[in-house]
């Protein structure tokens, strides 16, 4: 029956529970999976219909083409384009700054750092993804904002400008780190085969290592993208918060408000259920639809780099019309060279725009001359060249991240003590100590990666293992990515409608930490998901026709080389959640809280809570600031290095 | 007849030791290499013999803690000198790997691959050493109707005779090839072996193989190596009918290996 001629019923029957014990874990990693889609579901749900009332009042085209937004006049304003136009302008800056530096870091790890070096520099740029945004708002408000000030001469340094430097600073490591994993990822082959070939190391890299890398790439700008769209804190503490557009809107100098800002700023004084409560969600979900075009440009993006590699159909014929093209013109068109002359128009206009006729000419002949000197640079001069300033950018990295801990260390042991680590705070944070704050974090981090890990390892096993494309991993897939583009304080704004309100927990530890393990488990899956993806098929095959079933398979074959990669995500995932404060501020935390929580459904006080309400609420808590922050730095360090060593101790046990 | 004039040597290798940290895998090995004819490196797994092809156009380079001394002459330079720019020697020295490693581009963009980094972007020059470079290779037939489909949809043997094309396309001197059929079929490998036939006419190559029926089948001369040391190096008949070393009768006998 079973192709088993030989065996007796017993061999039958112990195949009989083994392939029941392969249903139950496949069923079980699909319930893993479904449940990302039922989180955004309910979400997606629950913020709809608190922001209804808001659209339905105000009128849907008012609310988002308005240009005030001033809940505090009479009657309210809720027009929220002010609040768009500065998230859009705000992120752009923090692209144009982050997108050279990560990427000349991540190139600089992957292919040009020796050895031990790379050992040491990866580690670092990960440390400063795992730095929580709270501290580099109040680095920024501190040491940022008065050296714009300064500089240039303005009456605040809260502007635009800090915020996109902030933003930029927090979404290099992001990105650093993905497009890392991707070019790294590249073969071995094709650098041997290019640099046999007789191309330059240059040449190697740009013409066949990042074309081959660049869905991965694509993918880690998307992902920093959504960090600096999603992000509350850092932006609410530097950018001043004047829901203005800039004027001109080239003016760096303004100060702006973003969405997250406003919902930061505003969700935790309203009244529930007013009008102004309705108007935060509807902001909500304009933040959410922004995320999602994001995401669906992503995915597009995406979609035609595959289609471009892979020289599918479309492409050949293409190709074949193009050939009967007579002439050679048309084609030079295409060619590399022309599409820097393009580059170069494009640029020229901008700058006609922006700053009149004489900048456009300007810009166009140092283009030009650019140009030329390009052309007539031998391909080792360019290497040198794009070496050196890669070199640069990395020692830039490295230099912004030394600023920041030494500031922070240099100011802030002189106020660590046992009595600070250990106290209860007294006068409002001014003095005592952190006690409750610190296991608050704990308590909250522990319980969120306990919840999200084995929901995230389950879903991304079954999107990869047990299914082929189809329409529900599509529709899974897309919900994981749906969640993972949301930023952290819409995942608030959900927790402390659903939980807190409508299931009543109140503002309590539970809350948070399930809005928490929410937050990160996009996170979790993806990265699961990338290092799955990464064992090679033959390694399956090979266990499979040995007669080893699928979770057999999965669990000594698939799994083991996937560790390092699991790890490395759920790193982020930690730093992330011990750092933020935005999915906390409204579910879980009292600034005020004395006491250790006694239970799950008591509120507790958090380290970067505690550290925003001393740097924003708090005049005069100068040390006790620094001291904050030096404990919960040092807190996400200790994390960080002790998952790095983890996986570096399994990258040398397994090289295959 | 083979006549004098024809025996020019190519590559010279002196005193070459190789070291990966502290293990010594190449000891001293002096040997030369003469223009259009084909030399075979063979001898049991480990012995050094593709670490010593990838000596000769510096692809060792990019191997964490190797280190090498000794010199390589190749047209009066010598390959190993920190002077010399490896990128110019591996333009003249081109490779062949084990496994076919076409790039994930088009078909064209593969063979135009090496050209264009050396600077040509006419696209008509372009065609013109596409298809050379594909004709000589042997693959112009079975691909000229999808020159941009993917090269990753070739079959094995196509793949490594376009490897073989993209190698062609630079106009290399010299041509190493790294166990260039241990990855493919016996047709497959019949047809890379008389290209090997035709390639030497113009190039210098040097093939490492597993195969001794191949490196008697397709050199003119072979070098058997054991540990780290070569044992002996002559014409290929002598090697196979009569050895001079009792190393090399045991390892070609199939006493061991």
């Amino acid at each position: 029956m079973l192709n088993k001629p030989k065996e007796g019923g017993s061999g039958q029957k112990s195949h009989h529970i083994i392939q029941v014990k392969e249903n139950i874990i496949q069923k079980f990693w699909f319930i893993c999976a479904f449940f990302a889609v039922i989180a955004i579901a309910f979400i997606l749900f629950f913020l709809i219909n608190e922001a209804y009332p808001a659209f339905y009042t105000i009128g849907p085209l008012k609310l988002i083409t308005g240009t005030t937004w001033d809940p505090t006049r009479v009657p309210p304003e809720y027009g929220m384009l002010p609040l768009i136009v500065g998230t859009i302008l705000v992120t752009l800056g923090a692209m144009i700054f982050a997108i050279p530096l990560s990427l000349a870091s991540a190139l600089y790890i992957s292919i040009l750092a020796p050895y031990r070096v790379k050992l040491i520099v990866k580690p670092i740029i990960e440390l400063l993804a795992g730095i929580p945004s709270v501290i580099y708002g109040f680095i920024g408000l501190i040491l940022l904002t008065t050296w714009i000030m300064v500089a240039f001469n303005l009456p605040t340094g809260e502007t635009w400008l800090a915020g996109s430097i902030i933003l930029g600073i927090m979404a290099i490591p992001t990105i650093t780190s993905v497009a890392e994993d991707a070019i790294s990822a590249v073969p071995r082959e094709y650098n041997e085969g290019s640099l046999g070939l007789g191309a330059t190391k240059w040449q190697t890299i740009s013409r066949v290592i990042i074309p081959s890398a660049l869905s991965g790439i694509t993918a880690a700008i998307i992902l920093g993208l959504g960090r600096a769209v999603g992000e509350t804190m850092a932006v609410l503490m530097v950018t001043g918060n004047a829901a203005v557009i800039p004027d001109p809107i080239w003016n760096i100098f303004s100060p702006i408000r973003t969405l997250t800002g406003t919902l930061g700023i505003e969700m935790g004084e309203v009244a529930v259920g007013s009008l102004h409560y309705n108007a935060l969600f509807a902001v909500a979900v304009v933040l959410l639809v922004i995320t999602l075009i994001v995401n669906i440009l992503a995915t597009f993006i995406l979609d035609k780099v595959k289609a471009k590699q892979c020289g599918t159909k479309n492409c050949s014929i293409v190709y074949k019309e193009r050939r009967k093209i007579p002439g050679k013109n048309v084609r030079l068109l295409f060619s590399r060279i022309s599409y820097r002359y393009i580059l170069i128009l494009f640029i020229s206009i901008f700058a006609f725009f922006i700053n009149g006729l004489y900048t456009a000419l300007f810009i166009v002949f140092l283009l030009f001359l650019l140009n030329f000197i390009i052309q007539k640079t031998s391909q080792k001069n360019i290497q040198k060249i794009i070496f050196v300033l890669i070199y640069c950018a990395i020692l830039f990295v490295i230099f912004i991240l030394g600023i920041i801990l030494f500031d922070i260390f240099a100011n802030g042991i002189p106020y660590i003590s046992w009595e600070f680590l250990t106290g209860i705070p007294t006068d409002l944070g001014r003095a005592g100590g952190i006690f409750p704050a610190i296991v608050g974090t704990l308590y909250l981090v522990s319980g969120a990666i306990l919840i999200s890990l084995p929901i995230g390892i389950g879903a991304a096993i079954y999107l990869i293992e047990y299914t082929r494309e189809g329409k529900i991993t599509k529709f899974i897939r897309v919900g994981s990515d749906l969640l993972n583009g949301t930023p952290s304080i819409v995942f608030g704004l959900f927790g402390f409608a659903f939980l807190v309100l409508y299931l009543n927990f109140g503002v309590s530890l539970i809350a948070g930490q399930i809005t928490l393990a929410l937050m990160v488990l996009p996170t979790i899956i993806r990265t699961t998901e990338e290092s799955l993806k990464s064992v090679p098929v033959s390694f399956r095959e090979g266990s499979l026709a040995l007669g080893a079933t699928k979770w057999q398979t999965i669990r000594k074959v698939v799994l083991p080389p996937a560790i390092p990669g699991i790890i490395t995500g759920t790193i982020l995932s930690l730093g992330r959640a011990a750092g933020e404060t935005a999915p906390i501020m409204f579910t879980a935390v009292v600034f005020t809280q004395r006491n250790l929580p006694n239970s799950l459904f008591s509120p507790v006080m958090a380290l970067p809570y505690h550290l925003f309400i001393l740097s924003t609420n708090v005049p005069g808590a100068q040390g006790q600031k620094y001291g904050t922050a030096v404990v919960l730095l040092v807190l996400v360090i200790f994390i960080y290095a002790l998952a790095i060593i983890i996986r570096n101790h399994y990258h040398k046990t397994q090289k295959w | 007849m083979v006549t004098m004039t024809e025996n020019v040597e190519i590559l010279q290798i002196k005193n070459l030791n190789l070291w990966y940290g502290e293990t010594q895998a190449l000891k001293n090995i002096n040997m030369t290499f003469i223009d259009r004819q084909v030399t075979a490196l063979i001898g049991p797994s480990g012995c050094g013999k593709s670490t010593l092809l990838r000596c000769l156009n510096r692809m060792n380079d990019i191997v964490n803690e190797c280190r090498v001394d000794g010199t390589i002459d190749f047209n009066g330079k010598d390959i190993l000198h920190n002077n010399t720019d490896p990128v110019e020697i591996r333009r003249k020295i081109g490779m062949v790997f084990q496994k076919p490693n076409p790039f994930p581009k088009t078909i064209f963009e593969n063979v135009a691959y090496g050209p264009r980094v050396h600077g040509i972007n006419e696209r008509k020059e372009l065609e013109r050493i596409v298809e050379e470079s594909l004709k000589h290779a042997a693959l112009w037939d079975e691909v000229k109707d999808r020159l941009s489909e993917s090269a990753m949809g070739l079959s094995g043997g196509q793949q490594q005779r376009l490897c073989i094309a993209r190698t062609l396309a630079v106009e290399p001197e010299v041509i190493l090839m790294d166990e260039p059929c241990s990855a493919l079929d016996p047709i497959a490998t019949s047809k890379i072996e008389n290209l090997i036939d035709v390639l030497k006419q113009d190039y210098c190559v040097i093939i490492v193989t597993h195969n001794m029926q191949q490196a008697s089948r397709v050199s003119d001369s072979t070098a058997f190596m054991y540990l780290g040391d070569l044992i002996e190096f002559a014409p290929t008949r002598q090697i196979f009918e009569n050895p001079k070393q009792e190393l090399t009768e045991n390892y070609i006998t199939g006493r061991f290996g």
